[in-house]
């Protein structure tokens, strides 16, 4: 047979496996990733978030009956930063500042792992049948797409959270309604550029099912753009849900960021602004975090770059 | 001489039977996307592929052979006609079989394709992609795997330091040997090659040919080798198909067809690019002149006689060659308000002066008009400022048989197209 | 063929030029220590495979490298834009017209180290070049016809004024227009009547000369051609338009980047015998860049061989194909399938081309080589003369020291 040379191969090559290949390919994405500061200001913020959420309970005494109802202290109303106990201060009705903050970041998880879990689901069913299916499927699964796109989507989530009543799960369900058509855009995109390589025709000769060529083929080379977008709208979903949760579309008193705000918001005319100053800054830093993530792992992702 | 000879035994049996294979895509326009015509771009195939052979489909772009080898492996169904897989001894159609058989035609047909590169799933490692058929058709277990793909790998020149390697770690050449090592894992007895080697170097194109060549010797492999290049193919085909806009135009043993070309556009891709042995200094490169007309609205009679130096008064002039013709002429295009046909050969000419319409009949009837144009002309009447044109009808030309199981689709006496020498 | 008499003039000589590129594993010697003559209307082929350097050789005439990665390593690209005609001194006879020469200067200038102003004076108009992929080397949103005036409105805007029959004393803004520096509020100024009728003559004038450079290619209409964009045509007539485009102003100097590699067989004879025949006519020379060997000896006075960076072979087409002299050559001419071979057995180069990082100094042939020797792995051969014209790069022609040079009757498959 022809002979071969390696130059290009080095003798340990030998001594690979299959799982050892795809671990050196994923920490060359994090590397990548690492590389750029900015995202890495990203990841620390986040971790620092997500460690306050996951150690809430310790960090401060979570609140009975309810973790997630603020406590009111009755006699500590409306205290200032620095005082003993309380040390970001205290809301119209004695809630700590502090324990809002640190329990704020569990909603605010909550909020954004449900909405795009569940988007990033449904949108990317919808958007693989219309692109995989085509024809008239494809037709009317796009023009729904079309509607819901057509309109502004904080006034959508606007319109759908007031119908159904404040509460916190209406405010994930609004803003899940709104934000699915992103992803099934998305990945109709995705899929109608992949299907046609040549490497998908290559499963359908070996013979593969649908399903196998899909899930092999197709949708591991789909979720670079979907992957990003969903990074983006983790930061992006809890601002929109502050902002529905300011305007009163939440519950009232929960240790969500956007109540904090909008209740804090009426003492800041008299020089109380320690109640939605860190809450707003709260809201600020999650999105800024996973925005430069975001954008860090769109360039680390990058195709062209990758593996070179 | 040439190849080696193949098989002078009885001959083998006939594994793929193509029997007038069509394939035409709708064009649909307007809001309801109403179907407005067809593309053809297969419009009436039928060769056989035997054990062992290797078959060459010859064309240039735009002829359908690319579409055919796709309709051939099974990946587009014909919208007329069909491929003939030979199971167990008898020919069925390959989109009526079902099951069982259909997953026997599966393994038995596989195919190369032209992009190493986009061949090959980015994500997957070599053990991936040649181990798939094997997984697929739960062949062998897993701990078997590994070594059946080292074995394949072996058989293509690589080895097993490549299991563990994405597809963009290797050289073109390299990527195609992955190509083949999956395409064989499953032991098929035809492999549809679609321009294999046309992106690669000189003599990356060599090891590939050589080992395919090898992998046939082997395997007694047929091969359908799809290609443009008549210097490869002349290589490694047994027999030769020539295809021009959907239709074979020529067909039969390779060597015979280089010898003796009975087509014109045979003739014309030979003349276009000959042999790098060959001493003939530059004078002699021939083109062709003309664009490949639409597949939608072939050419009567002989698709190729827009462009054929040779074409005769009977080789199907038609009314649009009369406007194709005033296209190209500068100044009488814009005149022409236009046409009203009665049928392919018979249509009126309205012109938006008489003048032009004046011009026009003289124009036909002078020297840039090909003389074989002019003598299929049963009528042309001028009317004011409308020209009325009528052709003689002919047919679609047929591919004759001719000595030799030779195939041609040309009127003309083969000694004449041969006698166009170079 | 190469008038012989006229040998001596060189429109072009490269010397030693050495292009890198940075890479993450390194730095590239893509083309390192390259040297040749272009000769005065003729035509140079420049072959290799793919990685050789070629592509780069021809881009960095125009300085069309992208220089971030790219590394102008050293070397002297010498041009000498043609001088008037040595017959009538630049005032026009029957010789002389329809070619190159003009009454520019006769000095050569070093294209890698004049400034980027110059360079771009120089180029579509001393130096064309045309491309492998003609539907991207066009325009998609603009006409044919537009993009071809352009042309024209940059490099050759005195003659065009002169064609519209402008008086000399014309507007600032029209002669602006033409040279295509417009100026505040020309735009306005061009409104205006008189100088509107002055546009439209400029136009015309303009359609004009575009017809002219389309037909010349043979196109069958080229009115009708101007009106329509690069995606309504085929490739064979998109790459007669980037043909017109490229020799519009009658370059001195035109490089062919694998022009006809897109086209089909039958499409690409027609090219080639186009370029042939303008390059005859104008006396044009050209550097012709391919892959294809067949094609190269077809249509070259000369042909040069790279390998790696470097070139191994060069001399005259009958030279070299008809003896060649560096296994490397020898390789390729057997790998190229041929009516005499049997199947099979097409002669394949054993081994891949080297990667170009920090390469070692040995022959960059060596490992692949069936006539290796052991000076071969330790010394890099230069490109010498063997016989008149032809020159090799390599030991067995040119042993160094008390080597005995093996014969060529040995191994070939």
């Amino acid at each position: 047979m022809s002979e071969i040379t390696d130059s290009n191969f080095d003798k340990t090559a030998v001594r690979d496996t299959a799982f050892r290949v795809r671990m050196r390919r994923f920490f060359g994405v994090l590397q990548r990733l690492t590389s750029n500061p900015t995202t890495v200001v990203g990841l620390v913020l986040i971790a620092l978030m997500l460690a306050m959420a996951i150690f809430a309970p310790w960090i401060t005494e979570a609140n009975t009956p309810d973790a997630y109802q603020m406590p009111r202290d009755w006699g500590a109303v409306r205290k200032p930063p620095g005082t003993p106990g309380h040390w970001l201060g205290t809301t119209n009705e004695g809630g700590d500042v502090f324990y809002g903050v640190i329990w704020g970041s569990r909603t605010s998880l909550q909020l954004s792992l449900y909405v795009v879990g569940s988007t990033m689901v449904i949108g990317t069913i919808i958007g693989s049948v219309a692109g995989l299916v085509g024809g008239w499927v494809d037709e009317v699964l796009m023009r729904i797409v079309d509607v819901f796109l057509s309109i502004p989507e904080l006034i959508f989530a606007l319109a759908i959270a007031a119908v159904l009543g404040p509460s916190f799960t209406n405010i994930i369900i609004a803003l899940a309604m709104v934000i699915w058509v992103k992803y099934a855009r998305i990945m109709r995109a995705q899929v109608i550029q992949i299907k046609q390589n040549d490497y998908v025709d290559a499963a359908r000769v070996i013979g593969d099912s649908k399903l196998n060529i899909y899930l092999k083929d197709i949708l591991p080379n789909a979720v670079t753009p979907v992957t990003v977008q969903a990074t983006l709208d983790m930061g992006n979903v809890v601002l929109i849900g502050a902002t529905l949760s300011f305007i009163g579309l939440s519950e009232a008193g929960i240790a969500e960021w956007g109540v904090l705000v909008s209740e804090g918001q009426a003492g800041i005319a008299s020089g109380r602004w320690w109640a939605s100053t860190f809450p707003g800054l709260m809201i600020f830093l999650w999105a800024l975090a996973f925005n430069l993530v975001g954008d860090g792992l769109r360039d680390a992702l990058d195709p062209r770059i990758e593996g070179r | 001489m040439n190849a080696s000879p193949k098989q002078e035994t009885a001959p083998s049996e006939v594994l793929l039977s193509i029997s007038d294979v069509q394939k035409y895509y709708p064009i649909r326009e307007g809001a309801l996307q109403r179907v407005a015509g067809h593309v053809r771009a297969v419009d009436g195939v039928s060769f056989d592929i035997r054990r062992g052979e290797t078959v060459g489909l010859v064309g240039e772009s735009g002829c359908g052979k690319t579409t055919l080898g796709r309709v051939v492996s099974g990946l587009t169904d014909a919208t007329g006609g069909a491929v003939h897989y030979n199971l167990d001894g008898t020919l069925s159609q390959i989109d009526h079989l079902q099951d069982r058989q259909a997953r026997q035609f599966r393994r038995n047909c596989q195919m190369v394709f032209q992009d190493s590169f986009a061949s090959l799933n980015p994500r997957h490692l070599v053990i991936d992609i040649v181990g798939r058929p094997l997984r697929v058709y739960k062949e062998v277990s897993s701990g078997d795997l590994v070594e059946r793909v080292v074995e394949l790998l072996e058989q293509v020149g690589l080895g097993r330091q490549h299991l563990y390697r994405y597809p963009h770690q290797f050289s073109g050449g390299q990527r195609q040997r992955i190509s083949i090592a999956r395409a064989l894992a499953l032991n098929p007895e035809i492999i549809v090659l679609d321009e294999p080697t046309s992106a690669l170097d000189v003599s990356v194109q060599a090891q590939i040919l050589n080992l395919l060549n090898d992998l046939q010797a082997e395997r007694n492999l047929a091969y359908l080798f799809v290609t443009h290049d008549l210097s490869v193919v002349r290589h490694m085909a047994d027999r030769l198909v020539v295809m021009y806009l959907g239709k074979v135009c020529e067909a039969g043993e390779t060597q015979s067809i280089f010898d003796a070309p009975h087509h014109p556009y045979t003739r014309a891709l030979m003349a276009a690019k000959p042999d790098l042995d060959d001493d003939r200094t530059g004078e002699q490169v021939k083109g062709l002149d003309g664009i490949v007309p639409d597949p939608a609205r072939p050419p009567q009679g002989c698709r190729f006689h827009t462009r054929c130096e040779m074409a005769t008064p009977v080789c199907g002039w038609e009314v649009d060659d009369v406007v194709r013709w005033l296209e190209d002429e500068p100044g009488m295009f814009e005149h022409l308000s236009g046409v009203e046909r009665q049928s392919e050969f018979n249509a009126e000419l309205a012109f938006d002066s008489e003048e032009a319409a004046a011009k026009l009949s003289m124009a036909i009837r002078s020297e840039s008009v090909p003389a074989a144009m002019k003598s299929a002309l049963k009528r042309l009447n001028l009317k004011g400022h409308k020209v009325d044109i009528e052709f003689e009808a002919v047919d679609e030309v047929q591919l004759t048989a001719r000595d030799g199981g030779r195939l041609a689709s040309c009127v003309l006496d083969p000694a004449h197209v041969a006698e166009k020498s170079q | 063929m190469l008038d012989a008499t006229q040998a001596s003039k060189n429109v072009a000589s490269v010397r030693d030029l050495k292009v890198h590129f940075q890479s993450k594993r390194g730095v590239v010697h893509a083309v390192d220590g390259v040297s040749f003559d272009i000769r005065d209307g003729e035509t140079l082929g420049l072959v290799g495979e793919t990685g050789c350097g070629k592509s780069v050789t021809g881009r960095s005439f125009l300085r069309l490298l992208p220089v971030p990665p790219g590394i102008l390593a050293g070397g002297v690209v010498s041009f000498r834009p043609h001088g008037p005609c040595a017959v009538c001194e630049g005032a026009g006879c029957a010789d002389c017209t329809n070619t190159g020469r003009r009454a520019s200067g006769d000095q050569p200038i070093d294209l890698l180290s004049i400034s980027s102003e110059n360079m771009r004076r120089i180029r579509g108009d001393r130096i064309a070049m045309i491309f492998q992929d003609p539907g991207k080397a066009l325009n998609p949103t603009l006409t044919i016809g537009a993009q071809m005036s352009e042309v024209f409105l940059q490099h050759r805007s005195a003659e065009l004024l002169e064609r519209a029959s402008l008086p000399p004393d014309t507007s600032g803004a029209v002669r602006r227009f033409a040279a295509q520096e417009p100026r505040f509020g020309d735009g306005l100024i061009l409104k205006f009547p008189p100088k509107r009728g002055q546009r439209a003559k400029l136009q015309v004038a303009l359609n004009q000369m575009v017809t002219e450079a389309l037909a010349e290619t043979q196109v069958p209409n080229p009115v009708k051609l101007m009106d329509r964009f690069p995606h309504e045509l085929s490739g064979g007539m998109r790459q007669r338009v980037m043909i017109a485009q490229a020799l519009a102003c009658n370059p001195d100097l035109l490089i062919a980047d694998e022009p006809t590699t897109a086209l089909d067989v039958t499409v690409e004879a027609r090219i080639l015998e186009l370029i042939r025949a303008l390059q005859q006519r104008r006396k044009t020379s050209v550097l012709y860049i391919s892959h294809d060997l067949s094609l190269v000896r077809r249509i070259c006075d000369r042909v040069a061989v790279m390998y790696a960076g470097r070139i191994v072979e060069i001399g005259t087409t009958e030279d070299v194909f008809a003896n060649p002299r560096h296994p490397y050559t020898r390789g390729l001419m057997a790998a190229v399938p041929t009516a005499g071979t049997a199947r099979g057995k097409l002669a394949a180069i054993r081994g891949t081309v080297p990667e170009l990082v920090d390469p070692p100094s040995a022959c960059r042939f060596a490992g692949r080589c069936p006539y290796e020797t052991a000076a071969c792995r330790r010394n890099d051969p230069s490109l010498l003369p063997v016989a008149g014209d032809h020159s090799v790069a390599c030991f067995i022609d040119h042993p160094t020291g008390s080597q005995v040079a093996p014969s060529f009757e040995r191994v070939t498959e």
